[in-house]
């Protein structure tokens, strides 16, 4: 196994890199970020071996919007991929999906969770809806999203599926409810590609699971680089401890955060807060997004994907069913009167609720921002963690930064501990970062090649669209079956069947034991047909010897006169008027029959002219005298001067040069080797013109 | 060579009894399924008891009493403590089923075959699979594969996949093919060519009416009897095809705007239903879908009322309604209880939507003509009074002081010793002296039962017992209610005009005392039983909701299975020999019908042996895409590499090898392409007439799948043009090799 990194730029599509790798080109093991290559965001890599395509989620970058926003789709050929597996319904890693779907030639077929399908219906609705682009920079509207839904197909958790020889299967992953890894085989060769995960078990979900086979290449989220998470209890006591503090002091407090996700591990916090503080109930809470409310039906329903803990819960009431928590539709409808605690999304604070409220709320000190969780580059949420002094409002002013801003992370991705027992645990031999900003990656990227040092493994963090080279030698194991089975064969002997290669597994056996292993079934076809003729049989007899060595009656007496020919094609004489010609169709079958047919019906042609019968029963001594004038009149022809010294004996004279040739074992003697060399192979060439073709090919 | 595989049957083979078999894979003994009836006979798990320690592992089918039903008892009796495997509706819905069952049982005897407690602790033991999950096992089943695959018919219903060395086994039991309203069919034909198949016989004999068919016959029935004044019961089991009938009622209801009162009626009513809303992914694609874009969950019935015990439903208004109760067999359960009380009239109608089990007052019902009258027992748990209870109550206070010095002392070696593992913490009944809840010897245990209210049927997945807190359970207020007898007093009148005669005991019981609530209270209670006579002048009929395979499919998915060795079972004696008959004849030769306790050797003959490929012989193969398939003909020298078999390319030009036609020539789909490609073509005596003189036929009987060898076609015609080119187009059906 070798990798290689293509430089930086290198043209990726799918006909330009087979015809620089003509050699090897099939274990060519081939992964590129499209998206989420040493940045977060646009989750998108592709991946391809063997001549099967998979493409690992599709998402968008936030930051940016329009066409700017998408993975580089145009570095590949999307009729090409197979199979695009999407691991969870968050922006990044969803969003352009029914562009992908809808306004590509990708034509494979996509999955994801029920959970993720479910969730990412809604929150596409909401994001077309929300993004406040022109029409032009639209990338898909709410038609697309409908239609996509129909192309979407699902997959649970652990459920092995197969496409087109694609093995894959998928784990939680603990980042939000349907989460998933995927694990992808090809012919053997075991991705895992971990999407977003996160290895502790909160308040609803599980942790990820590990997969109890190790993979061949690991490509892994690099979010919090080598960061380390504070122990969740801490967390959650911050946080509660940042909000209590500023509504007691009167202030109010925006918490930006993802409509869905986070946002419910969120709310379970407050909400038990809030049972467990009965001082705090005057305060409102408010949730200001219609759209997690629709997914709440989406929570209740897939129970099964969550922790036992919140499982035992809903046995009694539903969980999600908030006491002290309040919808909220729009700022219009806000009432801000006092102290009061505000989730809105969208998360980086770049428009929507969440900017409304933050440009309003700002200039007071006594107000707080909590912002919990990772916030992408470029964003306003990002800005504000620096503490500036001022900030930009949405009408272009600016306006002085006097809001407490607090950072608290429950974004559910894995620290750096938990990514290196991860990996510790998997000891994946080939490692690719993805999914993370490049300082944080370049990091993390260095303490792992320390922690795995003293194994051989590769760890890599190639850039968006490039490439990262593998070869893998696969093995390729038969399975012999059935009655080529019989006994295992030793070395040395030969093995004649069919390769039958499903997926990529083989099997090798008997044409015969074709439709019992496989659906495939095997024919013979049986030829009859009907020549008329009227002569007699032993003129086709006759004419058939002279061009054929095998031309025998059959074993047993038939009814009628009958020839079998070159032990294929049978010939009967059925009446005066007619023969018939049987014989199984094969590739020689058919080439005799047509021989035969030609024979007979030339016979029918020439009728009269067949008058040669004396000649027909030429003795071996005749065959070999005419043999024999064959033989010299070509040398003459070849090189002129020939004599006959003795009975099988030839001379041959070139410019001087003698050469005896012993026409019964064509042997040559000569003292110019080049004249030798020429009657040798001149009487090799004749002989086999002139002698019939021996019969083993029967 | 191949994969030793041994099967047993402990039960349902040559009858309907239920299903019970050992299969042994390379001496790893798998039970599959562990069925019990509706009876509890003690009697069918004879065969079980001999073998039930060597069990390696369990695999249920179906949340159904005839496939796990005999699980708690085995466990607790028996010696069984293989882990079971199941998926979570399986796991789910069986426990459900196990407790309407108990609590069925509980109400009308003195049931103590198994408590509440087995059935946690068996549930516990289950371990949860998705569909198409392959499962590794370990140990001493290491190399064994185990898959659940949809087997329609019940939710989570599951075919079994048992692979070993790239040989499969299937065991596929009660599929259904046909999609229903909340189920996928089965994906039974997707497997091809397994080394053994396991199916059953039990439809072999029957034939379904087309579903749309169906449905409307069967709200036909319900509308008929509800215009006319009568109700409707539908006895059915807990969790099961009563589903599916709940959906079809719903979709009706809702669609003609019909105002009768629908309840569904089980001691598990309510969990059920909240327990299958978290299904979906279980359930149909249309169920999904539909939930996926409107959000609308199926089973937030609009029209169908669940109820969970006998009280609720007596004060349901006095209209004509339909019913859905539990048990299907009418043995015990509300269902007997209201057709004891409905019988009589010629108004009512009782709807059999399964057959019922043998033995039992269902399948008596279900004959033809159905009797006149029925001889039932009615059986009542009823407080005691007077000296019975005088006496009980002395026993109670022993038992509770004995409980109580005890405990003490527990307590005190529990500060004696170190507070560290405190997982077998205080029983249950001690953890207050408060008396109305406290337990007794008399079986009635309370944590089961509160559990089993209280807590919405988890099983409590650790150790610690809670006590129960009342106030919190809105459930609480709903049922447990003191109710005005008054109510009774005129039902009890209500019965005695219905000309029901009683034989034995007393009327002074009052038979219809909410039981549910005996159970709650714990009130000291012992059981009461009357046998009566019923006049059974109600309606009766059975329409054939099984949601099975009927025999016509089950017949054409086995030849398209085509397994090498099929194994039938659980059908009776006529169904299993004509399947028997009919598939040695048509599928496969190898076809067996084990009687109960005959070892059966499906141990498959064939040979293999694992070579690898070179990849010098690899790059001169020309392979041909045949669908799925890549085929090509090697000719390799085999050698050895580190132990293993390799095979090279012949040192010289192999010698030529019979030519191979690959492909399946449809006789119809020739005559169409042929049509197509304007050769005048027609069927003539079993042969294909293409153009004018020439013939095709096929010779060997086409009929006969997967047995007998190559299809041998006969092409026929005089020496002319037009047979070169029907020539032609015949070989272009076919790949040469």
């Amino acid at each position: 196994m070798a990798s290689a990194m293509t430089a930086p730029g290198s043209v990726l599509k799918r006909k330009d890199s087979m015809a620089s790798a003509p050699v090897r080109e099939g274990d060519q093991l081939i992964v590129t970020p499209l998206g989420a290559g040493n940045e977060v965001g646009r989750s998108c890599v592709y991946m391809s071996y063997r001549g099967k395509t998979v493409l690992f989620d599709c998402g968008i970058h936030p930051a940016y919007s329009g066409m700017a926003a998408l993975p580089y789709f145009d570095e590949i050929d999307p009729s090409t991929i197979d199979v695009l597996l999407v691991t969870h319904f968050h922006l990044d890693h969803a969003a352009s999906l029914p562009y992908f779907l809808e306004k590509t030639t990708f034509k494979g077929r996509v999955f994801m969770t029920h959970a993720t399908k479910a969730i990412y219906k809604l929150l596409l609705s909401d994001y077309v809806k929300v993004s406040k682009v022109s029409v032009e920079d639209m990338l898909y509207d709410e038609q697309d999203i409908l239609r996509s839904m129909d192309k979407i197909e699902v997959i649970d958790f652990h459920q092995t599926l197969e496409v087109n020889g694609i093995r894959f299967w998928c784990y939680t992953a603990g980042h939000v409810l349907g989460a998933a890894m995927f694990m992808v085989d090809i012919a053997g060769v075991r991705i895992l590609y971990t999407g977003d995960y996160s290895r502790e078990e909160d308040r609803h979900l599980r942790a990820a699971e590990i997969p109890q086979f190790s993979p061949d290449i690991c490509i892994i989220e690099s979010t919090y680089g080598v960061q380390l998470h504070q122990p969740r209890v801490i967390r959650e006591k911050r946080f509660t401890d940042v909000i209590h503090s500023t509504i007691s002091q009167g202030g109010r407090v925006l918490i930006p955060a993802f409509a869905l996700g986070r946002a419910q591990e969120l709310l379970l916090i407050l909400d038990e807060y809030w049972s467990n503080h009965p001082e705090l109930h005057n305060i409102p809470i408010y949730y200001a997004s219609p759209l997690a409310k629709r997914c709440m039906a989406v929570y209740q329903t897939y129970i099964n994907a969550m922790n036992e803990r919140i499982r035992n819960q809903f046995a009694n009431s539903n969980p999600f069913d908030f006491k002290y928590i309040s919808p909220l539709k729009s700022i219009e409808n806000f009432d801000d009167i006092g102290p009061s605690v505000v989730m809105a999304s969208p998360s980086g604070l770049q428009s929507g609720l969440s900017r409304q409220l933050f440009d309003k709320w700002c200039s007071d000190k006594k107000n707080a921002c909590v912002i919990p969780g990772y916030v992408v580059e470029g964003t306003l949420a990002k800005t504000i963690i620096n503490e500036p002094k001022e900030v930009t409002l949405m009408n272009g002013l600016t306006a002085p930064l006097n809001m407490q801003v607090y950072y608290i992370s429950f974004s559910a991705h894995a620290d750096f501990a938990q990514t290196s027992a991860f990996l510790n645990e998997l000891m994946p031999p080939n490692i690719i970062l993805v999914h993370g900003e490049a300082n944080e990656m370049g990091r993390l990227k260095q303490k792992l090649i320390t922690q795995f040092s003293d194994q051989n493994t590769k760890i890599l963090s190639p850039k968006n669209c490039q490439s990262v080279e593998m070869y893998f030698t696969s093995e390729k194991m038969a399975k012999t079956i059935g009655r080529l089975a019989d006994k295992t064969p030793q070395v040395g002997e030969t093995v004649s069947g069919l390769l039958v290669k499903k997926g990529f597994t083989y099997q090798i056996m008997a044409p015969d034991d074709l439709h019992v292993f496989s659906q495939l079934s095997t024919a013979n076809i049986t030829q009859r047909i009907s020549i008329p003729y009227s002569g007699a049989f032993s003129v086709i007899k006759h004419r058939l010897k002279q061009i054929y060595e095998s031309v025998e009656p059959p074993i047993e007496d038939p009814d009628v006169p009958t020839l079998i020919v070159h032990d294929r094609v049978t010939i009967r004489q059925e009446s005066e008027n007619y023969l018939t010609m049987r014989w199984s169709s094969d590739p020689i079958g058919d080439m005799v029959s047509d021989s035969v047919v030609a024979v007979i019906l030339n016979i029918s042609r020439e009728g009269p002219k067949v008058t040669a019968v004396a000649e027909v029963e030429k003795t071996q001594e005749e065959t070999a005298k005419m043999a024999h004038k064959v033989v010299y009149s070509l040398l003459v022809s070849l090189f002129g001067d020939v004599k006959v010294v003795e009975e099988g004996k030839l001379i041959v004279t070139v410019d001087g040069n003698v050469a005896r040739l012993d026409e019964k074992n064509g042997e040559v003697e000569c003292d110019n080797d080049s004249l030798k060399e020429r009657v040798k192979t001149a009487f090799h060439r004749i002989q086999s013109a002139v002698r019939p073709i021996p019969l083993s090919a029967a | 060579m191949g994969t030793s595989v041994q099967m047993t049957p402990l039960c349902g083979v040559y009858s309907e009894n239920p299903l019970c078999y050992l299969l042994s894979i390379d001496g790893f003994n798998f039970l599959m399924d562990c069925g019990w009836n509706d009876l509890f006979d003690p009697n069918l798990l004879q065969p079980l008891s001999r073998v039930s320690s060597k069990v390696d592992a369990v695999l249920l089918s179906h949340p159904d009493i005839l496939h796990l039903g005999a699980l708690p008892y085995a466990m607790k009796h028996l010696g069984l403590t293989a882990p079971v495997y199941a998926t979570e509706p399986v796991y789910r819905l069986g426990l459900l089923t196990m407790y309407d069952h108990y609590l069925s049982r509980r109400e009308c005897s003195d049931f103590d075959l198994f408590s509440l407690d087995d059935i946690d602790a068996v549930f516990q033991n289950v371990t949860r699979l998705t569909y198409s999950q392959n499962y590794h096992l370990t140990d001493k089943g290491e190399g064994i594969v185990i898959a659940p695959h949809v087997a329609g018919h019940l939710l989570g219903g599951t075919v079994w996949k048992i692979t070993k060395d790239g040989e499969d086994v299937i065991y596929a039991v009660d599929f259904n093919h046909r999609k229903e309203r909340h189920l996928n069919g089965t994906v039974l034909e997707s497997f091809v060519r397994p080394a053994v198949l396991i199916t059953d016989a039990f439809n072999a004999l029957n034939n379904q009416l087309y579903k749309r068919q169906r449905d409307q016959e069967f709200i036909d029935a319900i509308l008929k009897a509800l215009n006319a004044d009568g109700n409707v019961l539908l006895p059915v089991d807990t969790a099961g095809r009563a589903l599916e009938l709940i959906l079809i009622l719903e979709h009706y209801w809702s669609q003609q705007h019909l105002s009768f009162p629908i309840y569904f009626l089980t001691n598990v009513a309510t969990s059920t239903i909240d327990y299958v809303k978290s299904f979906l992914e279980w359930m149909s694609d249309s169920i999904a879908k539909s939930f996926e874009h409107t959000r609308d969950n199926a089973f937030l019935l609009r029209h169908v009322n669940l109820i969970i015990n006998r009280d609720e439903f007596e004060k349901t208004a006095e209209i004509p309604k339909v019913v859905l109760a539990s048990m299907d067999s009418l043995e015990v359960g509300f269902s007997h209880d209201i057709f004891v009380e409905w019988a009589t009239d010629a108004r009512n109608l009782v709807l059999f939507t399964q057959k019922g089990q043998f033995g039992t007052l269902a399948r008596m019902l279900q004959v033809d003509p159905p009797p006149k009258a029925v001889k039932v027992t009615l059986s009542k748990r009823v407080p005691l009074v007077g000296d019975e209870l005088i006496a009980y109550e002395e026993e109670q206070n022993r038992i509770k002081k004995e409980a109580a010095l005890k405990a003490s002392l527990s307590r005190e070696e529990e500060l004696k010793a170190s507070h560290g593992s405190d997982t077998n913490a205080p029983d249950p009944m001690e953890v207050d002296a408060s008396t109305s809840y406290v337990s007794s010897g008399s079986g009635l245990r309370s944590a089961g039962h509160l559990d089993v209210f209280i807590d919405g049927f988890t099983p409590s997945t650790s150790v610690f017992p809670m006590f129960p807190f009342f106030e919190t359970t809105a459930e609480w207020d709903d049922y447990g209610e003191v109710i005005n007898p008054d109510d009774y007093i005129i039902k009890e009148e209500d019965r005695d005009q219905a000309s029901m005669q009683i034989l034995h005991g007393d009327l002074d019981i009052k038979i219809e005392e909410g039981s549910a609530r005996l159970l709650l209270d714990l009130t000291p209670s012992k059981v009461a039983s009357t046998e009566l006579t019923v006049q059974v002048k109600c309606g009766l009929t059975y329409m054939d909701f099984e949601g099975r395979s009927d025999g016509r499919s089950v017949k054409s998915i086995i030849a398209h299975v085509a397994p090498l060795k099929l194994v039938l079972v659980h059908g009776s004696a006529e169904a299993t020999e004509h399947l028997k008959q009919h598939c040695a004849k048509h599928v496969c030769p190898h076809v067996y019908a084990p009687q109960i306790e005959e070892t059966i050797d499906v141990t498959s003959d064939l040979c293999a042996y694992k070579v690898q490929l070179s990849e010098r012989l690899m790059i001169d193969c020309m392979c041909t895409d045949i669908g799925d398939y890549e085929i090509a003909w090697v000719d390799g020298e085999v050698g050895k590499t580190d132990d293993m078999l390799t095979l090279l390319p012949l040192p010289s030009a192999p010698l030529p090898h019979k030519s191979v036609l690959i492909g399946d020539l449809k006789l119809a789909d020739f005559k169409q392409f042929l049509a197509s490609q304007g050769v005048q073509v027609e069927f003539a005596a079993g042969a294909l007439r293409c153009g004018e003189h020439i013939t095709l036929r096929k010779i060997s009987d086409a009929s006969q799948k997967g047995g007998s060898g190559p299809q041998q076609i006969l092409i026929e015609g005089p020496l002319t043009e037009e047979y070169y080119k029907i020539r032609k187009y015949l070989y272009s059906q076919f790949y040469l090799l």
